[in-house]
């Protein structure tokens, strides 16, 4: 195995603060939460898998060399990523629970398709519904495939589609907010509203609210 | 390719900047060696992008020599060479590229840009035989995509299968990057968002060119000719891509220019952006915040 403090990207003579930063900044850049259904989530893993080992390791090896940390029961949060295949394999799993009150159609087949990266056959089947059979899940299995497949625009729509079918279902809104915050440009791209370049019109608004709200009795 | 993916320099260390040079020049100097002096027209800083990513995805020696521009030979400059062909396959993507596009234009644009296309094209015939005769998977996928591309037009495609065509472009030649099997993966995603994001800036770029020509525009359809609307709405697209690319390429093992790729990725990105969605149609603000990558890096 690699140097466990490459791995983080620090120094060996960091603090454990550091170390702890460090893991928390990968953890969250790899988190399953970011990358599933992008076609990505087993590298993904494998990478949470190779931080969370180092990370496991470096504290470890300090814990057994100085004996008087402070803080020596601290375990890893995200441990539990680290031997959980439920996010590279079974990404749909937890589907089964809510199919029954969500959907009166069986789509076990086409999660199991789509977990094994058969998206074009899985997509076949579904572009056999008729307009009349497409419920919510139909959409949001849609929005999947596109998704994965790098169609980014119709799994907006699909999973816009979706989430508006049944604002209730998790699983339907997760995948239509994490698109729709990528579409703002925090997450990479160029973020056209920001705070310092605000319209003047913005301004007189924001002026005329303030203004609104105040009780002293000598504005207005 | 169009020179979209460049790396924003303010924000680049002197010393990257002349290293993202210095690669700029290698690649020029090895289309002279094995194309001759012609082939240095169709040079441009995508390719130079895709080198460098060959070069930081594997270990073979590299290594950078003061020396003379391939072109002016008054002008001195870095120049980078390597052993192993991400400098040669860059350069015969470059050319094999520039005749398609060549190929493109004569087929459907006016006649001086006609004539001029056929002119380079005469000019660079050779040129291109030879990439051909060394590298015919490039050529196979370069002239596939253009036949789909030119099906995805005729049939006014929607913006993922109009873009469809580039991207696979890109993920088949970033495929070809590494031997490993879950790179390769990485390598496909990575290289199939790179290729819709310069697919949609350049439909973007010229949007208002195609409104007014009545050509086709994968934009158009959702906001008709409404310009503004349009452009917020393609920079809605182009940040979704861009987000997809940053996952893929924060996976990737990146064993040298790792700075450079990261400006381009992380700053020239955004910037780029700006450039064509922010400045050219809300001039008031053009100057008033310069550096909005900084907001991140900061």
């Amino acid at each position: 195995m690699s140097d466990p403090y490459k791995v983080l990207g620090i120094s060996p003579h960091a603090s454990d603060d550091e170390v702890k930063q460090a893991y928390r900044a990968l953890a969250k850049k790899y988190h399953p939460d970011r990358y599933g259904e992008s076609g990505l989530a087993s590298q993904a893993a494998e990478k949470m898998k190779e931080i969370n080992e180092a990370y496991d390791r470096i504290m470890k090896q300090r814990k057994e060399g100085i004996p008087y940390i402070p803080e020596d029961t601290y375990s890893c949060p995200y441990n539990n990523y680290s031997n959980n295949t439920a996010y590279t394999n079974n990404n749909y799993s937890g589907s089964q629970s809510y199919q029954s009150s969500s959907s009166s159609r069986d789509y076990t087949a086409i999660y199991r398709m789509i977990n094994e990266g058969r998206l074009s056959e899985a997509e076949q089947i579904l572009n056999g519904y008729s307009p009349t059979e497409r419920d919510a899940e139909w959409y949001y299995l849609m929005g999947t495939i596109s998704y994965s497949k790098g169609w980014l625009e119709e799994a907006f729509n699909y999973a816009s589609t979706a989430c508006h079918m049944a604002p209730h279902v998790d699983k339907y809104r997760a995948l239509y907010e994490r698109i729709v915050q990528q579409r703002s440009g925090t997450q990479g791209g160029y973020v056209t509203t920001r705070g310092g370049a605000a319209d003047c019109c913005d301004c007189i608004s924001c002026l005329i609210c303030t203004d609104c709200l105040c009780n002293c009795g000598r504005c207005s | 390719m169009f020179g979209y993916l460049q790396p924003f320099r303010d924000e680049l260390k002197m010393k990257d900047n002349t290293l993202y040079k210095s690669v700029y020049c290698g690649l020029c100097r090895s289309l002279r060696r094995d194309y001759g002096i012609k082939s240095s027209l169709t040079l441009s800083y995508d390719c130079t992008v895709l080198a460098m990513l060959y070069l930081s995805l594997h270990d073979t020696p590299c290594n950078v020599t003061k020396g003379r521009c391939t072109v002016n030979p008054l002008k001195k400059c870095m120049l980078c060479s390597c052993d192993g062909e991400a400098l040669s396959f860059s350069g015969a993507v470059s050319v094999i590229m520039s005749w398609h596009k060549l190929k493109d234009t004569m087929n459907d644009s006016g006649f001086i840009k006609k004539a001029a296309a056929a002119v380079l094209r005469v000019f660079l015939k050779g040129n291109y035989r030879r990439a051909r005769k060394k590298y015919p998977l490039i050529d196979e996928y370069t002239s596939e995509m253009m036949e789909q591309q030119n099906d995805a037009e005729r049939n006014g495609a929607g913006i993922d299968r109009a873009a469809d065509p580039t991207a696979k472009l890109i993920s088949r030649l970033c495929e070809s990057f590494s031997p490993d099997a879950a790179e390769k993966k990485t390598l496909a995603v990575f290289g199939y968002y790179v290729g819709r994001w310069i697919y949609l800036m350049d439909a973007c770029d010229d949007l208002e060119k195609d409104i007014r020509k009545k050509n086709f525009n994968p934009f158009i359809a959702k906001h008709g000719e409404d310009i503004r609307e349009t452009m917020k709405y393609c920079n809605e697209v182009l940040n979704m891509t861009a987000a997809q690319l940053i996952m893929a390429y924060e996976l990737l093992e990146l064993h040298r220019f790792k700075a450079i790729l990261d400006n381009i990725i992380y700053n020239g990105i955004p910037m780029q952006q700006k450039k064509l969605i922010r400045d050219r149609y809300d001039k008031r603000n053009k100057h008033r915040d310069y550096y909005p990558a900084l907001d991140n890096s900061e």
